[in-house]
C-alpha cells in the first residue's frame, strides 16, 4: 500500500469542489441560472436570494469586483476553527453580514461566525483548504 | 512492530520516513479541518430541519383543518371530485450545489401558490372554502419540498462525515504513530551504530598504540 499516494490523492481531492473560474456578482445577477463549473467538472448553482442579499450589501458600482463564490479559507496555520476571507470586497461583504469592522483585503473569522456565514450564504460561499 | 522490521536503519530511509510523517501530519490537519467544517454544516442543516419540520407540521395542520371544514360544508364526494380535476403540475427547479465535494440538491419551487382559476377545478360548483384548503395545501407542499431538500443534504453530509472520520482516525491512531515509531527506531539504531563505530575505532587505536 502506497500511503503517500493515498494521502496525496486525498489532499488533491480536498479542493476539487472549487470553481475553475469565479464569476462576478454583476454577471451572476444577469444570468438566468447562475452557476460556476468546479474543478472536477461539476456545476455549482448559486441561489438567487443570496445574490440579491449580496447586491443589497454592496453599492452597484462594486458588483463587478465581488467574485463568487466567496472562499472561506481554512488553514491549519491559523489554528483550529479560524478561517480567512481573502479579497477586499469579499471581506467587506462578509464583514457587513457579521457586523464586523474590516480594513484591508483580509478578514479572519471564527467558527460561530462561519456558521452564520454558511447559513446565510450557503451557495455563494465555498470552503477552501489551504496549506 | 511489523512496520519497524521491514525498515533498514540508514540516513536515507530516515529522511524518507520523516518526509512521509510530515505529509501524514499535514493530511491529518487538513482532514481534521474538513471534519470540523462537515460537523458544522451538519449541525446547521439539522437545526434547519428541526425548524422546517415544525413549520411543516403547523402548515399541514392548517391544511387538514381547512380541508375538513371544506369537506363538511361542500361534501366529501364534491371535494374529492374537485381534487381530481385539479392540475397536478408543479414548477420545480432542481439544481446542484457543492459542499466540500458533496453534491446536494437545491430545489427552487416557483409558482406553487396558484389562483383559483389556475387550479383547474370548476368554480361555480365549489366554494371559497375549497380555495382556502387548496391554498393551505399548496403552502404545505412547498414546506415539505424544502424539508426533503434539507433531509437529503443532512444524509449526504453524515455519510461524508463518516468517511472523513474514518480517514482521520486511520491517520491519527495508525499511520502517524507507526511513522513516529519508525523514526524513533531508525534514530536509535543509527545512534547505536555510531556508538559501536566509536568504540571500534577506540579499540583499534588502543591496539595500534600497543603494537607501536
Amino acid at each position: 500500500m502506497n500511503v503517500e499516494r493515498i494521502i496525496k490523492f486525498e489532499l488533491g481531492r480536498l479542493n476539487a469542489h472549487l470553481p475553475e473560474k469565479r464569476i462576478t456578482l454583476k454577471s451572476a445577477l444577469s444570468l438566468d441560472k447562475p452557476s460556476v463549473r468546479t474543478k472536477d467538472g461539476k456545476a455549482h448553482y448559486l441561489k438567487r436570494e443570496e445574490l440579491e442579499l449580496l447586491s443589497k450589501l454592496l453599492p452597484e458600482a462594486e458588483w463587478d469586483s465581488l467574485l463568487l463564490p466567496i472562499f472561506i479559507s481554512l488553514e491549519p496555520k491559523l489554528g483550529r476553527g479560524a478561517a480567512k476571507i481573502k479579497g477586499t470586497f469579499e471581506a467587506k461583504v462578509i464583514g457587513k453580514i457579521l457586523g464586523k469592522e474590516t480594513s484591508g483585503d483580509e478578514l479572519i473569522v471564527y467558527r460561530p461566525e462561519i456558521a452564520i456565514i454558511r447559513r446565510k450564504l450557503a451557495t455563494t460561499t465555498q470552503y477552501l483548504f489551504g496549506w | 512492530m511489523a512496520a519497524r522490521v521491514t525498515i533498514s536503519p540508514n540516513r536515507m530511509e530516515l529522511m524518507k520516513v520523516k518526509n512521509r510523517l510530515a505529509l501524514a501530519e499535514k493530511g491529518y490537519d487538513l482532514l481534521k479541518e474538513k471534519m470540523d467544517a462537515l460537523v458544522m454544516e451538519l449541525l446547521n442543516t439539522l437545526k434547519a430541519i428541526q425548524k422546517s419540520k415544525a413549520e411543516a407540521t403547523a402548515q399541514l395542520k392548517r391544511g387538514y383543518e381547512a380541508l375538513s371544514i371544506c369537506m363538511a360544508a361542500l361534501g366529501t364526494f364534491e371535494t374529492v371530485q374537485a381534487a381530481a380535476e385539479t392540475k397536478k403540475e408543479l414548477n420545480i427547479d432542481i439544481s446542484v450545489r457543492n459542499i466540500m465535494g458533496i453534491e446536494v440538491p437545491t430545489v427552487q419551487v416557483g409558482g406553487i401558490e396558484r389562483n383559483a382559476l389556475a387550479r383547474g377545478y370548476s368554480l361555480h360548483m365549489t366554494s371559497s372554502l375549497l380555495d382556502t384548503a387548496a391554498r393551505e395545501m399548496e403552502l404545505a407542499t412547498k414546506v415539505l419540498i424544502e424539508l426533503a431538500e434539507l433531509e437529503i443534504t443532512a444524509f449526504a453530509l453524515a455519510q461524508e462525515l463518516e468517511k472523513t472520520k474514518r480517514r482521520v482516525n486511520a491517520l491519527e491512531y495508525i499511520l502517524i504513530p507507526r511513522l513516529r515509531e519508525s523514526v524513533k527506531f531508525i534514530m536509535m539504531r543509527l545512534d547505536e551504530m555510531e556508538r559501536e563505530n566509536f568504540t571500534r575505532l577506540k579499540r583499534i587505536k588502543a591496539i595500534l598504540e600497543k603494537r607501536g
